[in-house]
């Protein structure tokens, strides 16, 4: 196998590892913040993807534009679905408890999407026309789909943006500390129920967003969710639960993973190595990469 | 007992209610509705095995059902087996599923447990994708139906289903009223105590998770022939499976036979007619309940409708709390032969040191106890005497050092061996069971010697009467005062029958009468035989009580010695009170 | 400015504190000494509002605190830094002290009062890259203090701030919260297990014994009093 075929599948992994990798971060913010197991996210970002749709056949909104005119409402909405639902369930005090019951709510809001969705627009899977989808950039050897290529660049300015708002602005900080220490973060003023809905609604744009750039190439039906749910996860784990860097890691990772995959496996069991890798990562790492924050004296 | 025939009686009850309903029902429609209210009702009792009375939540179960399933059809389809022979071998491929997938994933803790579940299931389907089983068809054998589950009446899938349900329920009900139906639902309360008391939670999930697997292969396989008749892997390894088994196990009630029962009953139906009546119009009905269905449950009854009905019953009963307590009164002085300590080492520590990250919780620790003795551990905040407990009781494996026990050595030990072996705990913040009533919780500490409920019963029984709490057997945790809860743990620990035990703090928190009740309780012990090694901040109290003190101060042994002696120790003034205070003394 | 009356509390099922009733006035150093267990975690945790009172009264700036959330009562101008430092592990000095000055109340003054905290803290400056979390648990104390300081509150909490540190350190820390304490116009309510050095630099204290007030007084009496001792080894 020539060595321009395997710096192709890398490429092409990097590319759709971007996407993948901003679907992450949102998922991890929502866990570093609040603990929660979000079952739902790849649901909202199905969402997103109708919702870009509808941009685009409506408006003639170009979809990477759409992608970013979906953070406004999903924002919103991710902050009732948090007050509405998330606050509402403690279960009962003990934290594993919670954590149980929060999958548990959220697995259920999953099934309420994915099937309300199927029942009220139609299942056949819709997809948006663009010019640049069915061209590519070349370097050297290496074809760059251009749908890919702009979709990945737009992901790393959202992530980059993200980057920005966590560590340069007050409230970005209140947040990652909220994440630390939530005790200590309410001495200081933090209000730390804010700050969850706060991470909720911003977990859901952006993976609505990603959402939006995913629909430059791939299509839109109500089902999508179960195909992008478990490499989220996924990468989330790799990178180290409620590590942000590290979901952006492993998104790329997992890009690549299965990318690299279809070199030795059909296209139908594309996911096999990302199974595994999840499976090694829980057995003999489970804190991921760049889990387990230096503690405190 | 009598709650145990009752509990019999009931499921007898309701196996004649569903033969009723299948006699008595007609259409060939509401057959199927009843297949499916008895084999949903089986694989949520299933699931409940492992997650309901274990509390480990998995999100993966459905990987037996589609092993039931796939391993039947494949069966006949290859070579060419009746799917009643089959079924055995798919329970038995089942059960070593289990192990293969338990024996890595139990040792995974909280979340990662769960999200280990979910990717079981997901590789099962590449894995069938991958041999080509996408779709497999049970092939029609007209000349012996019967033989190879092929009904042509109804009927006969109903009886088969309700025949599964009532194995079913047999397996939960046997396992309710066993030694490990107590101690998977210690685990699940706490799993820390229940692993003091003796419980080795890694056996004990292990052997809920085998059990549980064999029912869902069951329901897998008869599901296979009564409903769908083709396998494909989304299908059986699907969501939808594992959403159902959820919504009826968890809105009917986690943790009872009752709740998948009740929750099949209202859930099935419910979703099956809608589907009929709506699904080809609003396709996709089904997800909807369900979601909405587990959505609902968790936010206003998330211990599911037959607890929730259960404890407003209760309440309105009464029963609980507000009978007139008789107040606890301190047993008489025991004026038989005051035990004595001996001269015999029971418990040997040497040189132990513990470090955690940044922090040396331990320092070259070693000590002796003696048999029958009160050893009294003190030290300043972080002296490490938690830590202390915490690497003799096994909870904690020191980095250098080692722990003999009855001459044995018992270093890096499991707790529940080591509570096997003699050596008992109790808490500084009380961990109860609380959905078991008081002598449940005790007999859990039974366990660790007597494997017959009966008997673990009256050893908790006579456990509870040396504690003075007898009259509070049938009340639970949550309405005990501390003190109660205090000597209810004493009680637990007492029934483990040990030779010596860890106390934690068990003075905290009392007022001067509870401290009064609690000491002459302490010196029951002892006068039992018992050994006791105390951490009590509550030094007046301490003073009574203890024969010897060892001080810790900042992971060292410090001093060492009578009581009266170990007070005026300057070092030990210093390390409580600061240098300059011991300055100031000695000026004085 | 703050007056605790009849206070009940219980902490984790157990009865922590009872019948607590203390005062500090404004710009008075009080300390509050006893042995592990005493209580005097739980005190400072429920004047922030951490664990909820079930009896008696907080009263701060004549406002009864009631059943405000710790947010609300960090934004009045109660600093409270916490047993164990609890420094934001992820986040790096400079961060940890810019969210110090969190509350509304505090942003305008920022700028000032880095200035001042990093004169008082030379280390920290030099640290102020680094990650919290990485730091040794001295400089970790310095910076919960000054993160605490940050607030420019009007009544700072110190939760033993010599826990777990050597002996030279714990004379450092002292000396830098009598240095506050000199330079600057705050109160201070300050929880410690070493007796003298927390009590050399108080105006008045009180001792906590098994969750309640077992002696009170002016410093020079407290510190001639052997009951004192009493408290922390029973003789």
């Amino acid at each position: 196998m020539a060595l321009a075929e395997l710096v192709q599948y890398v490429a092409t992994g990097l590319l759709v590892g971007g996407v993948y990798a901003l679907m992450s971060i949102g998922l991890a913010l929502i866990f570093g913040v609040m603990r929660v197991v979000n079952f739902a996210q790849g649901d909202f970002m199905m969402l997103g993807m109708y919702l870009t749709y509808f941009y685009a056949i409506s408006g003639s909104v170009d979809p990477l534009l759409g992608a970013l005119l979906t953070i406004p409402p999903f924002f919103v909405l991710g902050w009732i679905v948090h007050r509405g639902l998330l606050a509402r369930v403690t279960g009962g005090g003990d934290p594993q408890r919670q954590m149980d019951a929060q999958l548990i709510l959220t697995l259920g809001l999953s099934l309420v999407i994915t099937n309300a969705t199927t029942m009220i627009l139609t299942p056949t899977p819709l997809g948006i026309r663009t010019g640049y989808a069915t061209q590519a950039f070349t370097l050297g050897p290496v074809l760059l789909n251009q749908a890919r290529s702009y979709a990945f660049a737009m992901a790393l300015v959202l992530a980059a943006a993200v980057y920005v708002f966590l560590t340069r602005t007050d409230l970005g900080k209140a947040l990652r500390a909220s994440a630390d220490d939530p005790e200590a973060a309410s001495y200081q003023g933090i209000d730390v129920r804010a700050m969850h809905g706060l991470a909720f609604g911003i977990g859901i744009a952006l993976v609505a967003a990603a959402g939006g750039l995913l629909a430059t190439y791939y299509p839109i039906e109500p089902t999508v969710a179960g195909n992008f749910i478990v490499l989220m996860f996924v990468a989330v784990v790799l990178g180290g639960l409620g590590s942000i860097p590290g979901a952006f890691v492993g998104g790329l990772v997992i890009g690549l993973v299965q990318s690299l995959t279809l070199l030795v496996l059909p296209f139908q069991l594309q996911n096999t190595g990302v199974f595994i890798v999840f499976l090694l990562v829980l057995y003999f790492r489970p804190q991921g990469l760049f889990g387990r924050r230096a503690r405190t004296v | 007992m009598a709650s145990r025939t009752r509990g019999w009686l009931a499921i007898a009850a309701v196996v004649a209610t569903g033969l009723l309903l299948t006699f008595a029902v007609q259409e060939r429609y509401h057959h199927r509705v009843l297949t499916l209210v008895f084999l949903w009702a089986a694989m949520g009792l299933a699931w409940n095995i492992i997650s309901g009375y274990a509390g480990q939540i998995s999100f993966g179960h459905q990987v037996f059902f589609g092993i039931g399933a796939y391993v039947t059809v494949l069966l006949v389809v290859k070579a060419g087996l009746t799917p009643w022979v089959g079924m055995v071998v798919a329970v038995g491929v089942a059960v070593l599923a289990a192990v293969l997938i338990g024996i890595p994933t139990f040792r995974l803790a909280g979340i990662y447990f769960g999200l280990a579940t979910l990717a079981y299931p997901l590789i099962f389907r590449i894995v069938m994708d991958w041999l080509g089983y996408q779709e497999v068809a049970i092939p029609m054998k007209r000349e012996q139906p019967g033989w190879f589950m092929q009904f042509n009446e109804p009927r006969s899938f109903d009886l088969l289903a309700l025949g599964v349900l009532a194995a079913t329920l047999a397996l939960s009900r046997a396992i309710e009223t066993s030694r490990l139906g107590y101690r998977l639902r210690a685990i699940r309360e706490n799993e820390q105590a229940a692993e003091a008391m003796g419980v080795d939670s890694f056996r004990c999930k292990m052997a809920a998770y085998m059990l549980s697997a064999a029912p869902a292969a069951v329901v897998g396989a008869v599901y296979i022939h009564a409903i769908l008749f083709i396998v494909t892997p989304e299908a059986v390894f699907g969501l939808l499976v594992i959403s159902q088994t959820l919504v009826v196990s968890l809105v009917g009630g986690a943790g009872t036979l009752w709740g998948p029962l009740i929750g099949a009953a209202l859930m099935v139906p419910v979703s099956e007619i809608l589907d009929t009546t709506v699904g080809d119009r609003l396709p996709g009905i089904q997800g909807v309940v369900y979601g909405a269905a587990l959505m609902l449950i968790m936010l206003y009854a998330p211990e599911g409708l037959y607890w929730r009905v259960r404890q407003a019953v209760r309440s309105r009963a009464g029963r609980g709390g507000e009978a007139a307590r008789s107040a606890i009164v301190a047993p008489p002085a025991d004026d038989a032969v005051a035990s004595a300590p001996t001269q015999t080492v029971l418990l040997q520590a040497r040189g132990v040191s513990k470090a955690f990250i940044g922090l040396q919780a331990l320092s070259d620790v070693s000590f002796d106890v003696r048999e029958r003795e009160i050893l009294g551990v003190i030290g300043p905040n972080g002296a490490g005497k938690t830590t202390l407990f915490n690497v003799l009781n096994g909870f904690l494996i020191p980095d250098r050092g080692e722990v003999r026990f009855l001459g044995q050595p018992v270093t890096g030990l499991r707790p529940s061996a080591l509570c096997r072996r003699g050596v008992g705990r109790t808490f500084q913040v009380a961990r109860t069971f609380p959905h078991l009533t008081v002598l449940e919780n005790v007999m859990v500490g039974a366990f660790a010697r007597d494997a017959a409920v009966s008997r673990a019963g009256v050893a908790a029984m006579a456990a509870l009467a040396r504690v003075g709490l007898a009259d509070r057997a049938e009340a639970f945790p949550g309405g005990l005062t501390t003190l109660e809860l205090r000597l209810m743990e004493l009680a637990r620990c007492l029934a483990t029958a040990p030779r010596l035990v860890l106390l934690d703090e068990p003075l905290a928190g009392l007022s001067a009468d509870g401290i009064d009740v609690m000491i002459a309780m302490i010196r029951r012990v002892r006068a039992g035989g018992v050994t006791v090694v105390i951490i009590e901040h509550t030094m007046q109290a301490l003073l009574r009580l203890a024969d010897r003190l060892i001080v810790l101060d900042q992971g060292r042994r410090l001093a060492e010695g009578a009581p009266g002696q170990v007070t005026q120790d300057p070092g030990v003034i210093e390390a409580y009170l600061g240098k300059r205070w011991l300055a100031r003394l000695a000026a004085r | 400015m703050l007056t605790i009356a009849s206070l009940g509390v219980s902490y984790e099922g157990l009865r922590a504190l009872v019948d607590v009733s203390l005062e500090v006035g404004a710009g008075e150093f009080v300390t509050i000494v006893g042995p592990n267990g005493a209580g005097k975690t739980t005190l400072l945790k429920a004047i922030s509002g951490t664990v909820p009172s079930e009896t008696g009264r907080i009263t701060y700036l004549a406002q009864d605190l009631g059943a405000r959330r710790p947010s609300e009562r960090a934004a009045l101008g109660i600093a409270h830094v916490p047993e164990g430092r609890r420094v934001f592990p992820s986040l790096t000095v400079m961060e940890n002290l810019e969210l110090g000055s969190y509350r509304r109340a505090a942003r305008a003054g920022r700028k000032g009062a880095l200035d001042e905290v990093l004169a008082l803290f030379p280390i920290l400056r030099e640290r102020h890259r680094q990650l919290a979390g990485s730091l040794s648990g001295g400089e970790q104390q310095m910076l919960a203090l000054g993160r605490g300081l940050m607030a420019q509150p009007d009544l700072l909490l110190l939760d033993e701030p010599s826990q777990g540190l050597g002996p030279r350190i714990v004379e450092q820390i002292f000396e830098t919260i009598d240095r506050i304490r000199r330079e600057r116009r705050l109160t201070i309510l300050l929880v410690e297990q070493r007796v003298v050095e927390a009590l050399e630099l108080c105006d008045r204290g009180y001792v906590l014994e098994t969750g309640r007030v077992v002696l009170t007084g002016r410093r020079e009496a407290l510190l001639a009093d052997a009951r004192v001792q009493r408290a922390y080894l029973g003789a």
